[in-house]
């Protein structure tokens, strides 16, 4: 019983960081660009938040930091593949460079740096609750703003006027310039949204999860996040069950070794990737044909439209 | 992908070439410049002397030949990266995957090495364990071809998942069934010396680099001479126009991809009996992304590939020179490398491509 709890529970506060990386991916792709930068926003994320950390001693401030760190990265990609007709793949790869050699060129100072991180705040009542309790409200402030988000992201995504001009961007940009809206402005929007969402995982990763700051520490997590937005097929709350069920993946591991139980933690850790693949290829084609029109655009190689 | 279909300039008259060349020319050195002038900044941010950094730089790598040789044996997996994204690239497929197939090769040819044994002789033994290697890639770059034509699955998504499979793969054999022992760091046994690359003449250089520019030459020959490249750039230019030709564009997909993964395979054989003789958890670390970036930086043409991949090399040596002169950490080569990249995929296609 108290290894599903562990296992649930690690899963809730280690998916986090993946989670706000995977939504901000979703409203990204949403509009047409995928991001493999997001790995890069999500560790100037966690530096920028670590950073501010150290020096406000206040971590909303650092959380703060680390949004606008994940949206400046995300802007560039967001002006390189828009406005100057870069390939989306090399783009956001070139990103995660940018992203690994300013963190270590900056970050240095940091490491070993103590920080004041977020501390676990009981949700009063709801964390007497038996399994549930422990599992989803035993946590840190920044991991319960994270239940908020993909509600608030669905509302925007599919229930406003902002959020219906991003998804045309993505599915039929043309309509949008017949109308004469910028198809540029709302697409470098939702990426430069969608990377403030990423630093926020960032900031998640450094100041609450592990409450450190090493280089690359971020460690595939975005990769991860972009793969979960493929898993989920652009649904938000997809995205939101998907990163918890992976983050139950990599906690198994070491909650089973903790009961020294022999197990190989690499096999659980290919779990997302295995999963991931095997539903894109059970799903197939229909995987394909729930992505937005623009985006099967870039993945077929034609141009994008608009 | 105008590049990769046809390149309509080269139809028209060549006459005024040097005119032509001279606008694309001085975009690159402005672009370039930019970037190194960017980079100087944020090492004044620092505290460090630019100055100081880039004549380090220049001195200890260009000047010396132990750093030389260093560029030439980092630059040999990179060729042969590159050209596995560039071949399926040109049937109009994007293999994100060579991080994976890289590691795959290097498990293909330990594998081949603890299954042959150190008995076998030398040059059987490299032979089996170069096979195993291209095996061993285009096996893992044929699990995406095969869910691209069985069930539509984009290969961009799945090479770029199966990296991660493909690091765990590693990760599980060297910390389990093929850990040279139960206590130190987790690696694998290493190679005697019959199943290490030779170097070439007195260097340090291991003879892989003689087998990138050879496949670089092959590649181009396959690409731009046979029907087989023929074909593939049909089928990546227009796939229904192709089929209505009656070319089998599956078995074109299916054979860019694994001839792709093959090289990637090399790549990893290489840097595993080259460099490395041992498996470790970084093992290829982000040899595959590298050269992915390294095949854009090139358009995806075989000959700027060994270009860039040399500057690719040279400015990852130059970062361990980067920690000595200038004191600043060495992965921070990675931002001047950034920029690079972003200086020349966004700034030197003329306007009219980055609309299209």
């Amino acid at each position: 019983m108290s290894l599903v709890v562990d296992v649930l529970s690690g899963g809730v506060s280690g998916g986090t960081s993946i989670m706000y990386a995977g939504v901000g991916e979703t409203v990204s792709e949403r509009a047409g660009v995928i991001n493999l930068g997001t790995e890069g926003s999500m560790l100037v994320g966690a530096l920028g938040a670590y950073a501010a950390g150290v020096e406000t001693g206040n971590p909303w401030i650092g959380v703060l930091a680390g949004a606008t760190a994940g949206g400046a990265l995300a802007l560039v990609h967001g002006y390189l593949v828009v406005r100057r007709g870069a390939s989306q793949f090399a783009s956001g790869l070139s990103l995660l460079f940018l992203a690994l050699g300013l963190t270590s060129l900056f970050g240095a100072p940091y490491v070993g740096q103590p920080v004041v991180g977020f501390d676990t705040w009981e949700v009063p009542l709801l964390s007497d609750l038996p399994v549930l309790g422990p599992v989803l409200f035993q946590h840190d402030p920044l991991l319960y703003l994270g239940y908020l988000v993909v509600p608030l992201v669905w509302v925007v995504l599919f229930k406003t006027r902002v959020g219906l001009l991003g998804r045309t961007a993505g599915e039929r940009a043309d309509s949008l310039t017949v109308h004469g809206y910028s198809v540029h402005a709302i697409r470098i929007g939702a990426v430069t949204a969608g990377g403030v969402l990423a630093g926020m995982g960032g900031a998640h990763l450094a100041t609450a999860y592990a409450n450190a700051w090493f280089e690359n520490m971020v460690a595939g997590r975005g990769f991860i996040a972009v793969a979960l937005v493929i898993f989920a097929t652009w649904s938000p709350w997809r995205v939101l069950g998907g990163a918890y069920l992976f983050g139950c993946a990599i906690a198994l591991g070491p909650a089973l070794q903790a009961r020294a139980f022999e197990i190989n933690q690499f096999l659980l850790d290919a779990v997302p990737f295995v999963l991931t693949l095997a539903v894109l290829t059970i799903l197939g084609k229909r995987t394909l044909s729930a992505s937005p029109a623009e985006l099967k655009r870039v993945f077929e190689n034609a141009p994008p439209s608009g | 992908m105008t590049a990769v279909v046809a390149d309509p300039e080269a139809e028209q008259t060549p006459a005024p070439l040097l005119s032509r060349a001279l606008p694309v020319v001085m975009r690159w050195v402005g672009t370039l410049a930019v970037a190194l002038v960017v980079f100087s900044v944020l090492l004044l941010l620092k505290g460090a002397s630019p100055v100081t950094a880039y004549t380090g730089i220049w001195e200890s790598t260009f000047l010396r030949s132990r750093s030389l040789q260093e560029i030439v044996v980092q630059m040999t997996p990179l060729v042969l990266g590159a050209l596995a994204v560039a071949v399926p690239a040109r049937a109009g497929l994007t293999n994100v995957g060579g991080e994976g197939q890289i590691i795959m090769g290097g498990v293909g040819a330990c594998g081949a090495f603890l299954f042959v044994g150190e008995t076998a002789a030398p040059g059987l033994l490299l032979v089996a364990m170069l096979v195993s290697a291209m095996v061993a890639g285009a096996v893992w770059a044929g699990i995406a071809a095969a869910m691209r034509l069985v069930a539509g699955v984009n290969e961009a998504i799945s090479t770029l998942l199966l990296n991660f499979v493909a690091l765990d793969v590693l990760l599980f054999l060297i910390y389990q069934p093929w850990r040279e022992s139960p206590v130190g760091q987790p690696a694998t046994v290493e190679l005697v010396d019959a199943a290490k690359l030779p170097f070439v003449a007195a260097t340090r250089i291991n003879v892989g680099i003689v087998l990138a520019l050879v496949l670089a030459v092959v590649v181009y020959l396959a690409l731009s001479r046979t029907r087989w490249g023929y074909k593939i750039s049909v089928a990546g230019g227009n796939a229904e126009a192709a089929r209505r030709a009656g070319l089998n564009v599956r078995l074109l997909v299916l054979s860019a991809l694994m001839i792709g993964g093959a090289l990637a395979g090399i790549a990893g054989m290489i840097q595993f009996a080259g460099v490395e003789y041992k498996l470790r958890p970084s093992f290829g670390y982000q040899l595959g992304y590298t050269s992915f970036l390294a095949c854009w930086l090139a358009r995806h043409q075989p000959f700027p590939i060994l270009v860039a991949a040399f500057v690719f090399a040279a400015l990852s040596v130059s970062g361990d020179s980067l920690q000595l002169d200038a004191g600043v950490p060495a992965a921070s080569i990675h931002v001047l490398t950034a920029f690079i990249l972003i200086a020349v995929l966004g700034f030197t296609a003329s306007r009219r491509k980055a609309a299209a």
